[in-house]
């Protein structure tokens, strides 16, 4: 009797609880996302179309689609490039403002505006750094006669890719400094101080104290930083638009291309399910191994 | 105490912390600056400093973005989404830390691999279904606008809670129970003021998140009266026209709240962050 | 804390009135458009999101003289992946006027047109689109053309003042002409941006004029029959853009590619430069001072003077209104007065012309616009030297994903002119 009520208490309290949110998250994601697989059966010329069952014909037309493997493939160099680059640079900006520079207003001041750059929307922050990478930088080349910065970044496909890897790290690095920052405040202060007792540097404190420790900082500034990766479409938009000759171009932005300048909404949704496996893949991946890491460090 | 070494190594730190700060802040500057410009003056050299300060661009910007009601827009489009997805998501977090049932930790899974999404597998869908089938993009816009706004930003919000209430020790809540609460109230009673800073930490991600969002009110909001700020200031991204004069005081109106609302409590969203991970 | 708490519940307590109020409203805003029986309400799609501000304004005039007529309009705006149409019919919401450019017109959307042969309106014009069965469906809403702008100050001053545009009908009389702004001084004499949508939808769709019907030349491009690297127009036009991006006259001729197309605008408009390729539209980013004047000269493909293609720039409309079949009979009738408001009468008229800066294909319109590419524009047309808009008979979205950054390519030298002539080839026959 009592078990029942319990169960029957158990249950309200779950409704209450969770009910809110799992409505909300299931109206917008759950279902138009299997909405979404099914919408990939079908093919449509128009958003709007009545829907024509067609099989896998849009899968067929995506494996077949060479400018999206090339796209995801100019998208898993620049996911790699990034992840490196955003957990260095933001590890390296929270150790500096935690560890080296110690003074407490000093240190929330530069804290504060290392953040400042995740203010700003993607698409805006395309166009100014645009200036950047066409004026300013071959204005600095023209004055030193640095031969390299002479010409506009953005015309060359190798200076383009990294002109958008530079803006990604430089605006995401420190929202992951915060995390870090996190992670090493909780490291316990004894733990340092025996270290240094027992006559450990800097660099060997890093290796042997603090890194093993920052595991589960890393385990979630990585998955985010592979995520926003995978996602990127705003600066890419208005920083290449994909040029020169496609060679920035990557995934999400092709998609959007193929189902919205195409019109090719059947193909483009198919391509749009496979990036999300893709990166599902890739990203459980990464969790998965990585607690593992956690677990024996 | 301090060696000469260990104080040099300290002013080389300051001077970097100095660089990379300048190399951080200086978009901030660079929209400032260029905001009391004509579009000649920016695009010759949008470093230099403007030959007059002009406020006209600003006055015009204000009138054509039509202010007071796109500014009402975004503020209410931001703080309901945000009130809501901070209470259900802690609620919901909550009761995932505490009843780690199968089916709690099935559902957190399928959270957590949701963030993995591209909304651009969405955007068909979500016109197919609240366009054509409900039309409720033509009938509530606003409200449904925050319904999904809650339903894209539980994931991450959760999942944030959910490691910060992990942290709070279950000693505490069970005097509440002995005290004859029960679980609503040792919630709000006990729980939730814990949850003070990394409250602050979630509200700020998702404030910047929604009041510069592009892509989903614009499908969403289709007549002039319910715009918000950053959907009123592409107007003036022409198709074949930059109107860098007009654009870049739209940008510095649109993300000034931000910066205000930011300086103001970034002091909570460092230390909840940190507060949040101390486990 | 218990204040944190207390905020919390006023607030979600007030989101739940302020939703519930949202929701009356909506709803008294249907019943006020449904009540007045005489009240039509169109809804217009505007997919030149420049003149976005001077539509609004335009239907504020319109209902001012036709109370009983409802206009709310719809702009694109930069950004936007859906077009407005298309986001409009998928929210539920029937479009009565809707503005697509000519190729989507013909082909994806050519089953919602109405039937305007009958309409007064045809007299004035001969841009109308017409469809298969010679049916006018489309309202030509903007001239617009393309060719060399010009800085008609840096080109005056090298080379004097009865400098004629249409004089530059070879390849070499462009060739001197360059040299002679470089003489006076100019390091740069071109400043072109070469983004794909410009390489490829623009330039590289010029030769399909070549034997002056664009359509006949796609049908034979698709059946495979013309040789591309043996045909003389299409190498012609690639030896003149090779000539426009050469180290030796183009500003950014070391490395031609790369989002330039602020700063190749603004180095033409204020005369640090003398040309680049682009249309009229490009006028207001040119940003030039006051009282600098501009034009188009044709882009020479050879050098016999003769060459009806060396002497005529591309001029068409390039946007087109229909008026959907799937509207009820009221709003049709209320759409055609709407059009009929632009043609012929005079706040119509202002708006198209004066506020809007829009060439008008309709020759009643007593008004000329007064930005200088434009005006180069209407004087082509009444000269006689224009020929067809080769841009409105390719698919805009392909050419600028998949044909532009082919051409880009050629522009890096990363493939060469034959790799680019068998592109073009496959292209066509697999359409």
């Amino acid at each position: 009797m009592v078990n029942r009520k319990r169960k029957i208490l158990d249950w309200g309290n779950s409704i209450l609880f969770l009910g809110p949110t799992t409505f909300f998250f299931v109206i917008t994601v759950i279902i138009p996302f299997i909405y979404g697989i099914y919408l990939t059966f079908h093919s449509m010329s128009t958003p709007t179309d009545p829907l024509v069952f067609s099989g896998v014909e849009n899968y067929v037309q995506a494996i077949n689609d060479t400018r999206f493997w090339e796209s995801l493939w100019i998208t898993i160099k620049f996911v790699f490039a990034t992840t490196i680059l955003i957990n260095i640079v933001g590890f390296c900006l929270a150790y500096l403002v935690t560890l080296v520079i110690e003074r407490a207003k000093v240190q929330n001041f530069l804290r504060s505006a290392y953040f400042t750059p995740n203010l700003i929307g993607g698409l805006v922050l395309g166009f100014i750094w645009q200036f950047v990478f066409v004026q300013i930088l071959p204005a600095i080349g023209d004055f030193t006669g640095i031969k390299w910065l002479e010409l506009g970044w953005l015309g060359d496909p190798v200076m383009a890719f990294w002109a958008l890897v530079i803006v990604t790290v430089w605006q995401q690095s420190g929202y992951m400094m915060i995390i870090f920052i996190a992670g090493l405040i909780s490291i316990p202060k004894d733990l340092m101080e025996a270290a240094t007792i027992d006559g450990a540097g800097p660099l060997k404190r890093l290796r042997y104290v603090i890194l093993p420790l920052m595991v589960p900082s890393f385990v979630v500034t990585i998955f985010l930083s592979l995520r926003n990766a995978f996602m990127i479409y705003d600066l890419n938009l208005s920083l290449t638009d994909g040029g020169p000759y496609n060679s920035t171009l990557m995934a999400t932005m092709h998609v959007v291309n193929k189902a919205f300048i195409e019109y090719d909404y059947g193909t483009g949704q198919a391509e749009a399910i496979v990036l999300f496996i893709i990166v599902a893949v890739i990203t459980g991946l990464q969790v998965y191994f990585s607690k593992k890491k956690e677990i024996e460090a | 105490m301090m060696s000469k070494a260990g104080k040099l190594s300290k002013a080389l730190a300051y001077i970097i912390a100095f660089i990379v700060f300048c190399f951080y802040i200086f978009p901030f500057i660079l929209i400032v600056i260029n905001s009391f410009k004509s579009n000649g003056e920016i695009l010759t050299n949008p470093f230099a400093l403007p030959e007059s300060w002009r406020f006209s661009h600003f006055k015009e910007v204000f009138v054509r973005m039509n202010f007071p009601v796109t500014f009402k827009n975004s503020l209410i489009i931001t703080v309901f989404s945000t009130l809501l997805i901070l209470l259900f998501s802690s609620m919901a977090a909550y009761h995932l830390v505490r009843k780690p049932t199968k089916y709690n930790k099935i559902f957190f899974s399928i959270l957590v691999a949701s963030m993995v999404i591209p909304f651009q597998s969405l955007m068909i869908p979500l016109i197919h279904i609240y366009g054509a089938k409900f039309r409720l993009i033509h009938q509530m816009p606003i409200p449904l606008l925050i319904g999904f706004y809650i339903g894209f930003g539980s994931s991450l919000s959760i999942f944030i809670f959910h490691g910060f209430i992990k942290s709070i020790p279950y000693e505490i809540e069970e005097a509440a129970r002995i005290d004859g609460c029960n679980t609503l109230q040792t919630y709000f009673f006990v729980v939730l003021p814990l949850l003070k800073p990394i409250t602050v930490t979630v509200a700020v991600i998702n404030i910047l998140w929604i009041w510069n969002d592009y892509l989903l009110p614009s499908l969403v909001l289709n007549t002039e009266s319910v715009f918000t700020m950053p959907i009123k200031m592409k107007v003036f991204f022409g198709t074949y026209m930059n109107d860098w004069e007009l654009l870049i005081p739209a940008i510095l109106i649109t993300i000034l709240p931000i910066y205000i609302f930011y300086f103001l409590c970034q002091k909570y969203v460092i230390s909840g962050v940190i507060q949040g991970s101390i486990k | 804390m218990k204040r944190f708490i207390y905020f919390l519940f006023v607030s979600v307590f007030v989101l739940v009135l302020v939703g519930c109020g949202g929701q009356k409203e909506t709803a008294d805003e249907g019943g006020t458009g449904d009540s007045g029986d005489s009240q039509v309400k169109i809804v217009i799609t505007n997919g030149k999101g420049e003149i976005s501000e001077q539509f609004n304004e335009a239907a504020k005039t319109f209902m001012e003289a036709y109370p009983d007529i409802e206009v709310e309009v719809h702009s694109k705006a930069v950004g936007d992946t859906l077009n407005p149409y298309d986001k409009l019919t998928a929210s539920g919401v029937t479009v009565t006027i809707a503005m697509f450019e000519p190729y989507e017109a013909m082909t994806k959307y050519k089953d919602i047109a109405l039937d305007l042969s009958d309409e007064k309106w045809n007299e004035e014009t001969s841009d109308a689109l017409t469809d298969e069965e010679g049916r006018v469906i489309g309202f030509p809403f903007a001239i617009e053309g393309m060719g060399l702008v010009y800085n008609e100050d840096v080109v005056k001053n090298a080379v004097g003042d009865d400098f004629d545009p249409f004089a530059i009908n070879t390849r070499d009389r462009l060739i001197e002409l360059l040299d002679k702004i470089k003489e006076s001084g100019i390091e740069h004499p071109v400043a072109y941006q070469t983004e794909a949508w410009s390489v490829g939808n623009h330039y590289s769709s010029l030769f399909l004029n070549q034997e002056g019907d664009p359509a006949a030349m796609l049908d034979k491009l698709a059946n495979g029959s013309i040789k591309l690297i043996e045909n003389e127009v299409w190498n012609g036009y690639y030896d003149t853009l090779d000539l426009l991006i050469s180290e030796e006259y183009n500003a950014y001729g070391e490395r031609p590619l790369g989002q330039y197309y602020d700063s190749a605008h603004v180095a033409v408009g204020n005369g640090e430069s003398a040309i680049l390729f682009n249309g009229n539209w490009a006028f207001d980013s040119l940003q030039a001072l006051e009282g600098t004047n501009f034009g188009f000269m044709p882009v020479p493909v050879d050098n016999n003077p003769d060459n009806p293609l060396n002497n005529k720039i591309a001029v068409g409309p390039t946007q087109v209104l229909f008026i959907n079949k799937n509207a009820t009979p009221e709003e049709q009738e209320a759409a055609k007065t709407f059009l009929n408001w632009l043609v012929y009468e005079e706040a119509g008229q202002d708006f198209l012309v004066n506020k809007a800066q829009i060439i008008s294909a309709f020759k009643n319109n007593p008004y000329t616009v007064t930005n200088p590419l434009g005006v180069a524009i209407s004087e082509a047309i009444a000269n006689g030297q224009t020929m067809p808009f080769s841009t409105n008979y390719i698919n805009a979205g392909e050419w600028s994903t998949i044909v532009g950054p082919e051409v880009q390519k050629y522009i890096a030298g990363e493939i060469t002119r034959e790799d680019l002539a068998a592109f073009f080839e496959d292209y066509f026959k697999n359409q």
